[in-house]
């Protein structure tokens, strides 16, 4: 697979469909999706490290907890990450650290305003390998 | 215009890592989300008088701030008094078109007045509650053994105390909600007086109403003719009450609830009155508003290579956007007709149309 996430076409809301050798992968890529959205991910910088810890009752409510998070960070501090390091993932649990940098709004893009991620059709699979999801986000 | 567009452009912060320029403390905030409009007012934002034409007063009762998270908070103090993005706006429009004289007359309507139009709601903080609670419910369901067919959706019984903790936190949300236009109202005002060079009495720009177009309340309807107690749930739906509701401030009592139902930036939006009809076929509720044709996507690749803001100037509408996308995501061609979708809900009895009111300028986020 060459793509990391492909945005989808959906009416009113916005959606991305996002693969991932691994479920890190996966979890990364969905970020890096997300961010994609909100802005151009090539501008932002790592100059900040943010700690996130989420946990959730399943793997899909663990995938749209940690968006949920990064919506989060991004809406009340104007926290974009660029690179991402996840120290532990299981079924339940996600430890990482975010790095990235405070939205300038004369040097980054102006997006979407992303304001959730939502459990619409949402479904992690793995297929040859490859793991995937789709995320639709309220916007 | 120009100097009036861009004058609200610059004094309504709006679009994506936009900051108000409110700074409230925790009792601030406390008091806001349990007096909304009216801890606004209070504030100096506007005048009590605009109290009297916003639903329920602008502020709901039963509001408990204790019930909101941290995490709520915190996304929610820098963005009282922001407009947002995607479809939320300020539009300057003026009457096209007067269909019903008497009630146009009662609120205060006529040919080629200038009015404004604020769309704006509860920004990232309602967004928490609802993120937060959507936990909470994910376990109330398990706990209560109810099946549901889709993932996405989440309840609990409403007596129980994850609903109505979640209520109180709603109404909250709804409270914080009506703040953010008073205040928002506010600044316009202003910025009206300053490009005009205007006094407040000169310009006489009163409030028509303020209604919330997601929000569930209780309210009481006649289902097979017996009066009953129910949550009406109004998502994608705006209120409608006819004439002689409770409800309705007593200047508007004879004559139904206004409605006010936006189309997109390019065309027109409408002012209308509730009718019984609606009272009996859709408890007192009609459309909220003009519905997309081409998704987000799709409207930007049909956009490119045109200049969506040209375009609009040639038309007559001054238009300035925060988002570079935001433009062409919004366009005209990505919404359907309002006039179609209002024909539509006056033909089907749910609404009755007041007035036109067409687009002189445009803010979006």
């Amino acid at each position: 697979m060459d793509k990391d996430f492909e945005i989808l076409d959906i009416s009113g809301d916005v959606g991305i469909r996002v693969f991932g050798e691994n479920l890190e992968k996966l979890f990364i890529n969905a970020a890096r999706g997300l961010y994609n959205l909100i802005t151009e991910n090539s501008n932002i910088h790592s100059s900040k490290a943010v700690d996130i810890n989420v946990y959730a009752e399943s793997l899909d409510g663990l995938l749209v907890g940690w968006l949920n998070e990064l919506i989060f960070q991004f809406d009340t501090y104007g926290f974009l990450g660029r690179d991402i390091e996840i120290k532990n993932l299981t079924e339940n649990r996600i430890e990482a650290t975010v790095f990235g940098e405070e939205f300038d709004p004369e040097k980054h893009e102006k997006g979407l305003l992303i304001k959730a991620a939502t459990y619409h059709n949402l479904k992690i699979e793995k297929q040859n390998g490859l793991w995937s999801v789709e995320v639709i986000f309220d916007i | 215009m120009r100097d009036l567009v861009e004058v609200l452009f610059k004094e309504i912060p709006s679009g994506v890592g936009s900051k108000g320029r409110l700074r409230l403390s925790r009792t601030d905030q406390e008091r806001l989300l349990l007096r909304g409009a009216r801890w606004a007012v209070e504030q100096g934002y506007g005048e009590p008088e605009d109290l009297l034409y916003i639903e329920s007063g602008g502020a709901i009762e039963g509001a408990d701030p204790s019930l909101i998270s941290e995490k709520a908070y915190e996304r929610g103090r820098a963005q009282q008094g922001t407009l947002g993005s995607g479809n939320h706006f300020l539009e300057i429009q003026y009457v096209e078109e007067i269909y019903d004289e008497r009630a146009a007359q009662v609120f205060g309507l006529f040919p080629e007045q200038v009015t404004l139009m604020i769309h704006t709601g509860s920004r990232g903080f309602g967004h928490q509650v609802c993120t937060d609670y959507l936990q909470v419910m994910e376990s109330a369901v398990k706990k209560y053994g109810i099946n549901l067919p889709d993932k996405e959706l989440a309840c609990a019984p409403f007596n129980s105390q994850e609903a109505q903790d979640y209520f109180a936190a709603m109404k909250a949300a709804a409270n914080y909600a009506w703040a953010n236009r008073q205040c928002i109202m506010h600044w316009c005002r202003v910025a009206f007086m300053k490009v005009l060079g205007a006094s407040k009495t000169e310009l006489g720009m009163h409030l028509i109403y303020d209604v919330a177009h997601n929000i569930a309340k209780v309210e009481q309807h006649t289902v097979d003719g017996k009066k009953r107690r129910l949550i009406v749930h109004r998502k994608g739906a705006t209120r409608a009450f006819s004439a002689g509701h409770p409800e309705i401030p007593d200047r508007y009592r004879d004559i139904g609830q206004p409605v006010l139902i936006p189309g997109d930036m390019g065309r027109a939006s409408y002012v209308l009155i509730g009718t019984e009809q609606a009272m009996k076929e859709s408890f007192g509720s009609t459309c909220h508003g003009a519905g997309r044709v081409l998704s987000r996507h799709q409207a930007i690749k049909r956009a490119k290579g045109r200049a969506i803001w040209r375009e609009m100037e040639d038309a007559g509408i001054l238009v300035r956007s925060a988002g570079r996308k935001t433009l062409a995501e919004e366009m005209s061609e990505a919404y359907k007709d309002i006039s179609s979708v209002v024909d539509v809900v006056e033909r089907a009895g749910i609404s009755k149309k007041v007035a036109k009111l067409r687009p002189l300028g445009v803010v979006k986020g």
